[in-house]
């Protein structure tokens, strides 16, 4: 009786703390919302939430045949067919549900809160699914060590509404439904999974880690002699089901049967055949009889094997890149992109990071993760296994590109919370245990944790009593057929183990230092997360601030500038930048854009780059082909802003000689050094980036032309355009567009014959230009 | 710097892009350097004056010989066989020449070994694919010159700094001026770029470059050969489960080791070809461990902070499922205070580190009546 009330009081407040953890994670991300205000953050976001405007404006069958014209001019995209629909779709739907509910928010208000709100979710699915590995108590510290994790914050603050804002919900919940499926071997949750896949394909590109990690595990399970059939549940129908949702989404396609990345899962799904063939043999055979048959299976196996494998290998051969897509391929040998696809190399996000960048990201769990792995190989269960395999693969993969950072984030979060429980559960035991008064060393722990770790220390207090409540629980359910399996489990210790496990303590007085030092690490992480929330990743990045003695700066010279391209431009113009701005511009300015973020035609970023790194004349030329009439750079170089057009100019070189040879880095670089100043090359001094970035730049500061980014004079102060004019500079110069001249001047001014019998046409002057394409 | 989203990773200004001539920033090296260069010139003066001018025969045939007896086609040129190659003028032939310099393969930022196993692949390829055209084998010859034994001919070309390639064309006579000299981008892509080089200014036909593979042929005989035989043993002792994978400890020391080996920054080294340490620019004695700025980090840097990030949580480990079986209470207390000042010390280091190195002003915010 007293147990049942224990238990019960143990569930409701297992509850509101999970509630609590919701709020946290949902108001930890508003730091954006209050410090700045409520706008779509950076770039990819502007997309995003351009695409859901459309949405809720023309309803999903347009949406699914939208050809957009304003972007990547003239070759346009299929925007139905190349975006992964997940996130614009649930953002959408809850637009419509709230409306339909008769609350009136807008689209931006809508797409401004769903990261936030999707964390909150992700952090209960980080709770149920450490529970399944360890425990309540390790999944509640998992669920609230995730709730504020920087590196997950800097992905969904309000805001920002990108992709991975629902897609590490869907990828925890994923594995949730996956280990769920192992240890109740289910069919209702392995269907469930299934359909969690199908959203995660439907949400980013990174579904491929679920598609290779889950077979990955299957695959350990069966060498390592795990091999049960609750394992072949949780797995075939994944596959199958999974495989045919995921070619439901027209992004993935046929992809998910064609391409590499997939085929991990197909092998795994046959060698799960023949092993389930030869357990179910073995069962119904006598010893000897299986010994005779096993030489007959495994030889009939293996024949079958090899031939699939054949063919695969013979398949894959047969593409250049072996089948596998340049992302993947740098993960699996990290330094494939910095030799050959600049495009990929030069994306800031797609870096290896050093080691300060793990402690900016995931803090203190740094520090826990290596006892979460020892706790989940004492004892080893098909779901530990599982979490081990998924900390290994994710801490390799965020070592070769910073963003993927991203997933290593909840394993982190998982094994930390694993590795907390166990402690606090050993070092609490320990002080309840040789402490007289029993109920007020609980009140001592409880009390003196502050906001959040306490959340962990109730909770493991409890944890002593209902560490092994998930196996209680477990038989319990209807599945009595699968009873006789789960008698099998290992992971399962018995009420012996448990009074055993009573008496293994540690002195008292060290454990309540260590305790301390525990409790203090936890508040470390907290300032940790909350700072970083708060000052490292809640910018917008469109709107910059900078604090001085004179107070705070605000630079909202994006918006400026493309405020001026909507209202002073015609609606059809195009505007030439480098790709980062693309999106921004077709987003904020509702302008036709050349290339933008969206990398997928390299040869057409090429052009840009060149034209950038191109002397002004054949930099009109190219621009002209091209019928831009705008050019817009980004230049920091007056308030010191470092991540201006000049800065990334070296790309824009690298980028464009890939594809125009004529274009060559050295040109560009003064003993392999790159510099604007007097020692600059002369193609760096004459190129259009330097001359639009740098016109009228001297006017400035009185003649001395300082340039603050790069702390020094500039090379050439007073710069003459002959094809360019400038329109308008923001006001703190960040962002300076330029009109392209029109033809009839220059022509005017160099072939006089030509004048009386071209003057009036100057049109037909310029048709004959543009058939004048250098790129031919 | 805070990495996200898609755009353009902005490029350090006034840094060396890539990881070309380093020797542009590490200006011990060039002073070292320096020295040995005065004595060369010195040698110069006195062994030009006594030289007369062998004039033998065509250098060509000799060089040709020279390069079928070398193993990878590149010659190993000296003083006096360069000498009698620029007696002849003007030559049927260019001659790249590789400046190598033996006490510099410690420095690896330099990268002068694997340059020079790149150069000679080069020279090797280019005369595997030519092998059926002597004419276009004798346009050019592949040279390896070493500083030690040919300081002559250094100072001849006025090289002061490493690594250095020219490109010595039939006509040229000043060899301080007239030879083109391959740019630092030339070799950043190594062999493919110096055989394009080549290309570009020889007028010959580099042709593929030809890697030798990792494993030989026979070598892959071998394993499929070995991996056959050991399939059905090991099909049997998986199936009676007692191979090194059953063995959980094999496991749980490979995932701490990945973890170990991924929070250290390893792939960020091996990407980036990071050297372990760099020497200081103020005091060239001294060794520069740590590296100021988030972008960048050295080799021992990052072992030193995976280090301290792994051993705090095995430390734990060890408290939560080793310790507490031990009957002994005072091992116990013993090896647990031990363990959690190591551990304090440690997170206590990498915090004032990871301080130090971003320069991030980490602080919390508490109600404003406290202050």
């Amino acid at each position: 009786m007293v147990s049942t009330l224990r238990y019960a009081f143990g569930n409701v407040l297992c509850f509101f703390i999970l509630l609590l953890i919701g709020v946290l994670a949902f108001s930890i991300r508003l730091f954006s919302v209050i410090k700045y205000e409520s706008v779509i953050h950076e770039f990819d976001p502007y997309f995003n939430y351009r695409v859901t405007q459309f949405l809720t404006k023309n309803g999903i069958y347009d949406f699914w045949n939208w050809f957009d014209d304003r972007t990547w001019y003239p070759l346009g995209r299929v925007i139905g067919g190349t975006v992964y629909p997940g996130l614009t779709l649930t953002a959408g739907t809850l637009w419509w549900i709230l409306n339909s509910l008769n609350i009136p928010l807008s689209v931006e208000t809508v797409c401004v809160f769903t990261a936030p709100v999707f964390s909150a979710f992700a952090a209960w699915a980080t709770y149920f699914l450490t529970k399944e590995v360890k425990g309540t108590g390790a999944g509640l510290a998992a669920a609230a060590l995730l709730a504020m994790v920087p590196s997950y914050i800097s992905r969904s603050v309000a805001g920002s509404y990108d992709n991975e804002a629902v897609a590490i919900f869907a990828l925890i919940f994923t594995f949730y439904l996956y280990v769920k499926t192992l240890n109740t071997g289910s069919l209702f949750y392995a269907t469930l999974n299934a359909i969690a896949y199908f959203y995660m394909v439907c949400s980013w590109g990174g579904y491929t880690f679920i598609i290779n990690l889950i077979p990955m595990h299957a695959l350990l399970c069966i060498v390592t002699g795990r091999y049960s059939s609750r394992l072949y549940i949780a797995y075939c129908p994944l596959v199958v089901l999974g495989t045919l949702l995921a070619a439901l989404v027209p992004v993935v396609g046929f992809n998910a049967v064609l391409t590499s990345e997939h085929f991990a899962s197909f092998l795994v799904f046959i060698i799960i055949h023949v092993v389930a063939l030869a357990y179910y043999i073995k069962g119904i055979l006598s010893p000897k009889m299986f010994k005779v048959a096993v030489t007959f299976v495994v030889s009939v196996g293996l024949v079958v094997c090899c031939a699939v494998v054949a063919v695969l290998v013979a398949l894959v051969a047969s593409s250049p890149t072996k089948g596998w897509s340049g992302r993947s391929l740098s993960l699996l040998d990290p330094t494939y992109a910095s030799k050959y696809i600049p495009i990929i190399a030069s994306v800031s996000e797609h870096q290896p990071p050093t080691w300060p960048s793990y402690f900016m990201d995931i803090n203190v769990l740094a520090f826990l993760v290596p006892a979460g792995i020892v706790a989940c190989f004492l004892p080893l269960s098909d779901a530990s296994s599982f979490v081990i395999l998924y900390i290994v693969t994710s801490v390799y993969f965020s070592g070769v590109m910073v963003r993927l950072m991203l997933v290593l984030a909840p394993a982190a979060c998982i094994m930390s919370g694993i590795a907390l429980s166990e402690a606090f559960g050993v070092f609490t035991r320990s002080i309840i245990l040789q402490l007289p008064g029993v109920s007020e060393s609980q009140q001592i722990s409880a009390g003196d944790a502050g906001s959040e770790p306490s959340a962990d220390v109730i909770e493991n207090v409890l944890k002593t009593d209902k560490d092994d409540e998930p196996v209680k629980e477990r038989p319990s359910r209807k599945n009595k057929r699968k009873e006789k399996e789960n008698m099998e489990r290992p992971s399962k210790p018995s009420i012996k183990s448990r009074t055993e496990k009573r008496l293994l303590v540690l002195p008292l007085e060290t454990s309540i230092i260590a305790l301390f030092l525990l409790v203090l690490l936890g508040a470390f992480y907290v300032i940790h997360c909350v700072w970083a929330a708060a000052e490292a990743y809640s910018a917008p990045s469109i709107v910059l601030t900078s604090h001085t003695q004179d107070g705070l700066h605000v630079f909202d010279d994006f918006r400026e500038a493309y405020a001026w391209l909507s209202h002073n431009t015609d609606v059809d113009d195009k505007v030439a930048s480098w790709w980062d701005y693309g999106y921004q511009t077709t987003a904020m300015a509702n302008r036709t854009v050349i290339v933008d973020n969206n990398t997928w035609n390299n040869t057409h970023i090429a052009t840009v780059g060149t034209a950038m790194s191109s002397p002004e004349k054949a930099a009109w030329e190219i621009f002209n082909s091209l019928d831009v009439k705008y050019v817009l750079v980004v230049f920091g170089g007056l308030v010191g802003y470092p991540s201006d057009d000049i800065n990334k100019f070296l790309w824009m070189v690298r980028i464009g000689g890939g594809v125009f040879p004529h274009i060559k880095e050295p040109d560009y670089l003064r003993d392999g050094q790159y510099r604007i100043d007097s020692e600059a090359t002369p193609t760096m001094l004459n190129c259009l980036m330097y001359k639009l970035s740098y016109y009228r730049f001297v006017e400035t500061d009185g003649g001395k032309a300082f340039d603050r980014v790069r702390r020094t004079e500039i090379g050439k102060k007073y710069i003459k355009l002959t094809h360019f004019e400038e329109v308008f500079t923001t006001h703190h110069w960040m962002v300076r567009i330029y009109k392209l001249k029109p033809p009839r001047n220059r022509i005017r001014s160099k072939t006089k014959k030509s004048k009386s019998k071209s003057s009036s046409s100057a049109n037909r002057d310029r048709s004959v230009k543009r058939k004048k394409n250098p790129w031919h | 710097m805070l990495f996200r989203y898609f755009i353009t990773f902005t490029v350090v200004y006034n840094l060396p892009c890539n990881t070309l001539s380093l020797i542009n920033l590490h200006n011990q090296q060039l002073n070292s350097l320096r020295l040995l260069y005065l004595m060369a010139t010195m040698a110069t003066t006195l062994t030009s004056s006594l030289s007369s001018t062998n004039s033998s025969t065509d250098p060509l045939s000799e060089l040709q010989s020279l390069r079928s007896a070398s193993d990878s086609a590149a010659i190993h040129l000296t003083d006096s066989l360069f000498r009698r190659i620029l007696s002849h003028h003007p030559r049927s032939f260019s001659l790249l020449i590789f400046f190598d310099a033996t006490q510099l393969h410690n420095k690896p930022e330099l990268q002068l070994q694997s340059l020079k196993s790149e150069f000679k692949l080069v020279a090797k390829s280019f005369f595997e694919n030519n092998q059926g055209n002597p004419d276009e084998l004798s346009k050019v010859f592949f040279g390896v010159i070493e500083f030690g034994e040919s300081q002559a001919t250094f100072a001849k070309f006025g090289v002061n700094s490493l690594p250095h390639i020219r490109l010595v064309g039939p006509t040229d006579k000043d060899m301080k001026s007239e030879p083109v000299k391959m740019d630092a981008g030339d070799f950043s892509r190594l062999a493919e770029s110096m055989a394009e080089f080549v290309e570009s200014r020889a007028n010959v036909v580099v042709g593929n470059i030809v890697r030798p593979p990792l494993v030989s042929k026979k070598q892959m005989g071998f394993i499929v050969l070995g991996v056959l035989i050991m399939l059905p043993f090991l099909i049997k002792r998986v199936i009676a489960g007692d191979t090194l994978l059953h063995d959980w400890k094999i496991w749980m020391s490979g995932a701490v080791f990945v973890y170990f080996f991924s929070v250290s920054g390893a792939m960020f080294n091996i990407i980036r070809k990071m050297p372990m340490v760099i020497p200081d620019r103020n005091d060239p004695n001294k060794l520069v461990f740590f590296y100021q700025g988030s972008g960048m980090q050295l080799g021992a840097e990052g072992f030193a902070v995976g280090f301290l990030y792994t051993i705090v949580g095995l430390f734990l480990a060890l408290m939560t499922h080793v310790l507490v079986r031990v009957r002994n209470v005072n091992a116990q207390r013993l090896v647990m205070i031990v363990a959690l000042f190591v551990s304090f010390l440690a997170v206590n280091r990498v915090v004032l580190l990871d301080n130090w190195k971003t320069g991030y002003g980490i602080h919390g915010y508490w109600p404003s009546s406290w202050n």
